[in-house]
């Protein structure tokens, strides 16, 4: 992935390269136009002087004579022919690259071709000065321009490396912060004043639409605590009241069957709704007091507590529990995070299955034998229960996820040689 | 004996003094924080239950005043909040006892019949009943002097029946009391049928008059 700022600098030197280039022509053109032009004005000029100032001169005829083949051998860019008035054409100029003995090399030359009278002779006038030439003045161009051109760019580099980060420094401080932002941690972020408009209305827009967002966790968490809370009075009365329908006289065995199988699924009910509460406690970080812990001695007596629905399922345990390991937490959480998992595995194990619980120091592990993967998603989700077949509360191992969440434990499930696997590492 | 319960639901205060009746205890109510405070202060109960949260006030008020006035009226608080800081705070205050709601009524009478226990015989904690004599301290029961030996469920399904004599309990009711927070974890409640068993056999191996009935084909009573 390209960076922003990068991202600018490619079609900027790829403009400006075009620009240049196309730049070259029209320099040649322009240059070429003065240097020709002004030639061609000085060449004029030159011819009115020598037609000026030779006629001024008291000249005879084989002085004058001498005079000109003087001029034509030295050859000082010019040369005279005498010729018939007859022959008289208009001024006419040219360009010429030729080899020049003088020079010994190909030079390009600009002349006049002109007619003057000297002293009542017809002369023609060739007037000739070297120029650059045209392929040379291409490659100087083009030359001055590449330099140019990495001057540019080179600078394009340099500038938006040292100035753009400057400009963009507020937005990629609000990125960082952003990703330090933890919605449970129900912290606003607040966002750098920059002097830049779009930045502080992109930060006033997050503070807002963060500001809503917990607003509404928050507001979810209540509701789950409030309404959990709620019930427990109307669970409490029907509880009650089939507490005494029990003692009536006039009951049926089959009026005591129902009021037993209410009473199952009122104690359901009430499970799930404690448990809605627990999570809405962790949630709100109401276990805070902190102790150590032997999760060694806490996992003995957990499993001793579950001995009796160990062996109603007639499930083989094996143990492998190291001493002495300690943890750091909350007491009840911790009691309810191995106890939630040693549960769910004796729950959903098959009657005769095997059970292998490991504790090593940094690692509690759960193995129960099953028969076919669970999709991890759903495990740990609320309600998300993976098998209708066992009715629990469908918050057991969201309730696990969430302790270990609270304390940065990993918790982790995989399924391997027909074993489900359930590890905390601390 | 005399128990106040002092309870703003309505239902589940008549629930409470309908069951608890049956029991031979004498029930007072009281549903807001002035109706109770005036009951405390003029009368003394062998046992208040209280809630916490009450129209007029909080319960915990309550339990200071009393404390307050010196009085020695043992304290049941049954409140929604269950969380261990309630439960402490509550006990740290003076109440003797903390039931969260929802609860059975036979664990609140079992309690009440503990409490009261606890508070008459100070000194010397057990319980005759009969041919039957219970040590709550150290545990134990005997018939006849010899002494029965139960399994720590066993005899904790002892005192649950002993507090809840002449009562139908059905086994998830049980199984609730013997298993607390795992209860609902069990996919059957068949493990209560042979602590019953164990019991009643242990009891009358040792001598003891059958008390404990089989009603509606899974639920018990102690009968006398």
């Amino acid at each position: 992935m390209n960076r922003l700022l990068n991202k600018t600098i490619r079609p900027l030197t790829l403009y400006a390269l075009l620009v240049l280039v196309l730049s070259i022509p029209v320099y040649y053109f322009l240059v070429d136009y003065i240097w020709v032009n002004e030639l061609d004005k000085h060449h004029l000029n030159i011819k009115a002087k020598i037609e000026q100032e030779m006629n001024a001169l008291p000249l005879s005829d084989s002085a004058l004579q001498h005079t000109l083949l003087v001029w034509n051998a030295v050859n000082p860019g010019s040369s005279f022919r005498e010729t018939d008035a007859s022959q008289v054409r208009p001024d006419s100029t040219y360009t010429q690259i030729r080899f020049d003995d003088f020079q010994q090399d190909r030079e390009q030359f600009r002349g006049l071709r002109t007619y003057i009278r000297i002293h009542g002779r017809t002369y023609r006038l060739l007037l000739e000065t070297n120029m650059e030439e045209t392929d040379e003045t291409i490659l100087a161009i083009a030359g001055v321009t590449l330099l140019f051109f990495l001057l540019l760019s080179g600078g394009f580099i340099l500038l938006n490396r040292r100035l753009s980060l400057r400009f963009w420094h507020p937005f990629y401080d609000t990125l960082q912060r952003l990703r330090s932002f933890n919605l449970e941690g129900e912290q606003n972020i607040s966002l750098p004043q920059s002097d830049v408009l779009e930045f502080n209305e992109l930060n006033r827009q997050l503070e807002e639409l963060i500001g809503k967002n917990i607003s509404v966790f928050r507001q979810q968490k209540e509701f789950t605590e409030n309404a959990a809370h709620e019930l427990q009075t109307p669970l409490a009365i029907i509880r009650s009241k089939l507490d005494i329908l029990l003692q009536s006289s006039a009951l049926s065995k089959e009026q005591y069957e129902t009021v037993e199988a209410i009473n199952r699924t009122l104690t359901r009910a009430y499970r799930i709704n404690k448990n809605l509460l627990l999570l809405a406690r962790i949630e709100n970080r109401q276990f805070s007091e902190r102790e150590t812990i032997d999760l060694s001695l806490l996992t003995r007596e957990c499993l001793e507590l579950l001995q009796e629905h160990i062996a109603e399922k007639q499930l083989q345990v094996s143990t492998d529990i190291e001493d002495g390991v300690y943890i750091r937490g909350n007491r009840v959480l911790a009691e309810i995070l191995s106890s939630n998992l040693l549960l769910n595995a004796i729950r959903h194990t098959k009657n005769g299955g095997n059970l292998h619980i490991t504790l090593h120091k940094g690692l509690l592990r759960v193995r129960n034998s099953g028969s076919s993967a669970l999709d991890p998603d759903a495990l740990f989700r609320r309600f998300g229960r993976a098998s209708t077949e066992t009715p629990g509360t469908g918050l057991g191992l969201a309730i696990v996820q969430q302790i270990a969440l609270r304390y940065d434990w990993q918790l982790n499930y995989t399924f391997a040689a027909r074993e489900h696997i359930f590890s905390v590492r601390f | 004996m005399k128990i106040l319960i002092i309870e703003d639901e309505p239902e589940l205060a008549r629930s409470m003094a309908d069951y608890l009746s049956g029991q031979q205890y004498r029930c007072e109510t009281a549903a807001t924080f002035s109706a109770a405070m005036d009951k405390l202060s003029a009368y003394d109960y062998d046992c208040i239950l209280l809630d916490l949260m009450l129209p007029g006030g909080e319960g915990m008020s309550l339990l200071h005043e009393l404390r307050r006035l010196g009085k020695q009226d043992g304290v049941i608080i049954i409140s929604a909040r269950d969380s261990l800081d309630d439960k402490i705070q509550g006990l740290q205050t003076g109440a003797d006892d903390y039931l969260a709601k929802p609860f059975h009524l036979p664990e609140l009478a079992a309690r009440i019949y503990s409490l009261i226990r606890r508070k008459q015989f100070a000194n010397s904690n057990h319980i005759q009943h009969g041919e039957l004599f219970i040590d709550l301290l150290s545990r134990n029961a005997f018939v006849n002097g010899t002494e029965v030996p139960l399994t720590k469920k066993e005899f904790d399904l002892l005192l649950y029946f002993i507090g809840n004599r002449n009562r139908v309990l059905s086994k998830s009711i049980l199984a609730e009391h013997l298993s607390g927070d795992f209860a609902d974890m069990l996919d059957s409640h068949d493990f209560i049928y042979a602590h019953i068993k164990n019991l009643k056999r242990k009891l009358s191996a040792a001598g003891c008059a059958p008390y404990l009935k089989t009603v509606y084909g899974s639920g018990y009573k102690w009968e006398e």
